[in-house]
């Protein structure tokens, strides 16, 4: 009888408590609610203004839902800029910079994790604190060089010089480091070379480290500006970024056509970031870089 | 022959070093080399491109009295202390509350906020100068729901530029540094909260006497990556201020002004001056990381 009270007073309090947890849980909710609104706003805003009518985008500016939709940007996009052009070159340079990138990261990462070798933390050392190097105080002698190498307006020019990345290799060294070494000295029993045991052993172990990095390029290719904007400047030859940086001095005062290009070139990565979500967000919080 | 060459190829000393050798040419020659060419060029004078000669400590006399450079350098410093006090407190209070099991969805939130950080720099500065325009959404929003009148006009006054670009860099990097707050409060034992809680403690005591001193080696690392990512500040005023330096040069940083004296004035010998200062200020605050992280010791 009395333990039957005691569970009735139990039950009583839990439901209770999951009454009451659901109130601040809610407010606090509405307060996330309302901060998303808030971050996501701008990108809505982009979306939006791309589509209203040339003229309309200050006019319109309080229809948070606009009446009026045009395409026209998007069209003036292709037929005035050679926009087609930034979408290739975007690709095609995101794509190599991404595997060429991958292909030393994951190289030196392994020599780095897996061999003993004279001088191999002094050199890991140096190419860590190399990260701490500005890029500005390297774009001016970068620059000659590529002058006098003759790579200005060419797709290796704007690829190989940032392609040794410091964190990729470091993320690369970490992951490799937990292949078990036993597996790897199997493999060398059984016959093989070092470099079939690299290509067909390590790199499929390696597989989520690999995906996780190739991501990370991609996003840090098609995002930046700099580089590419001293290494292109024919109009032709620029990758997104910096050819939305042109239209924006081009056509100062046509907003929807600079906001179509934004568009056209974030839509497609948020896409693809819905798919990739959860290897992006801890690939990044991983290599501790908000890549740039 | 062939059997030679693969035998060489796979000797136990000279295996790690071909798996090194493609990183450590493009590190040498795009790296290594490019900060020593940097540094030389840094003492010379240039005429054109081939023409150069060696002038000593000028380019520096001449860029610590350049009235652009020490307003670049306050900006540069303004800029990234703003950061620093908006950065912060705002994604550490928001990771904790997220990850307090108070929150419906919290995984949702945590990308929706995350989201403006897959935005290219330029597209997030694009966006804002429609968004901060004298009679774009931010003012009307200010001035129809708080009457604030005359609007500011965000992009044309100097005082307002910083003020700005702290604004985009808060839309920018919340998200990043949630993510990073994240992955260090997820380590925190949950145990020691469950302790807490039976020692009566209230949900702020516990933010004070766990979370934050547990969270510091996290708070540290994020400080440090703010600095050394805010020194360098380039595209946000780049596009807002079309390659200028905004309104009395209000949002001109360094990054900015380096930029311009070489590709805008072909002054390459000041330029490379003021890359040196610059990786100079960096060096000292990466060297205050090493020194509370240990060199490799980054999530710990």
């Amino acid at each position: 009888m009395a333990e039957r009270t005691l569970d009735a007073i139990q039950v009583r309090a839990e439901r209770r408590q999951r009454r009451r947890i659901p109130f601040d849980k809610i407010l606090l909710t509405l307060f996330f609610v309302i901060m998303a609104i808030g971050f996501v706003f701008p990108l809505y805003w982009m979306v939006i203004s791309s589509l209203r009518p040339g003229g309309r985008i200050f006019v319109d500016a309080f229809e948070l839902f606009p009446s009026q939709l045009s395409l026209d940007s998007y069209h003036s996009l292709f037929t005035e800029e050679p926009f087609g052009r930034w979408i290739i070159n975007s690709i095609l340079q995101t794509g190599g910079f991404a595997l060429t990138a991958l292909f030393l990261s994951t190289t030196a990462g392994y020599a780095l994790a897996k061999f003993k070798f004279r001088g191999r933390n002094l050199l890991f050392t140096l190419i860590i604190v190399s990260q701490m190097i500005p890029f500005h105080l390297l774009i001016v002698s970068l620059f000659l060089m590529i002058i006098q190498l003759g790579l200005v307006e060419n797709y290796f020019g704007a690829i190989i010089p940032i392609a040794a990345s410091p964190i990729g290799l470091f993320f690369v060294r970490q992951y490799m480091l937990s292949i078990d070494d036993e597996m790897l000295n199997a493999a060398r029993v059984d016959g093989a070379n070092e470099y079939q045991i690299f290509f067909s052993i390590v790199l499929p172990n390696a597989r989520p480290a690999i995906a996780t990095l190739f991501i990370l390029f991609s996003l840090e290719y098609w995002n930046n500006l700099l580089w590419p904007l001293i290494v292109f400047r024919q109009a032709d030859n620029m990758p997104l970024a910096v050819g939305i940086n042109r239209l924006i001095n081009q056509y100062q005062q046509s907003y929807d056509l600079v906001m179509a290009g934004s568009t056209l070139a974030t839509l497609p990565i948020i896409i693809l970031f819905l798919f990739l979500r959860r290897q992006v967000m801890e690939g990044i919080a991983a290599t501790g870089t908000g890549m740039k | 022959m062939i059997r030679s060459v693969s035998s060489i190829l796979n000797h136990k000393k000279v295996v790690p070093f071909v798996f090194l050798l493609p990183f450590l040419i493009i590190f040498l020659v795009f790296k290594v080399y490019p900060v020593i060419l940097a540094v030389l060029m840094s003492f010379q004078n240039f005429q054109g491109l081939q023409n150069q000669q060696w002038v000593g400590l000028t380019n520096y006399q001449n860029v610590f009295r350049l009235v652009r450079f020490s307003q670049a350098l306050t900006n540069t410093t303004v800029y990234t202390v703003g950061t620093l006090l908006v950065l912060i407190p705002l994604p550490l209070i928001l990771a904790v509350l997220l990850n307090s099991r108070r929150v419906f969805q919290s995984t949702l939130f945590r990308t929706l906020l995350f989201l403006p950080a897959l935005t290219s720099l330029v597209v997030a500065g694009t966006v804002f100068r429609l968004i901060l325009a004298e009679n774009g959404f931010l003012n009307l929003f200010l001035s129809s729901t708080f009457g604030i009148q005359p609007p500011p006009r965000w992009l044309e006054v100097a005082d307002l530029a910083l003020p700005s670009l702290i604004l985009v860099a808060t839309w920018r990097w919340t998200g990043i540094n949630i993510l990073y707050f994240n992955s260090g409060l997820v380590n925190i034992p949950r145990e020691l909260y469950e302790a807490a809680i039976i020692d009566g403690a209230s949900p702020f005591q516990m933010f004070w006497r766990i979370t934050l001193p547990l969270l510091r080696p996290t708070t540290l690392f994020v400080v440090v990556l703010s600095i050394i990512g805010g020194y360098q500040v380039f595209v946000e005023p780049f596009i807002l201020y079309r390659g200028g330096g905004g309104p009395g040069d209000g949002g001109l940083t360094m990054a900015l002004l380096i930029y311009r004296t070489a590709f805008t004035s072909s002054n390459f010998g000041t330029a490379a001056a003021m890359g040196v200062i610059l990786a100079a200020i960096i060096f000292v605050f990466s060297l205050i990381q090493f020194r509370f992280f240990g060199v490799f010791s980054k999530e710990d």
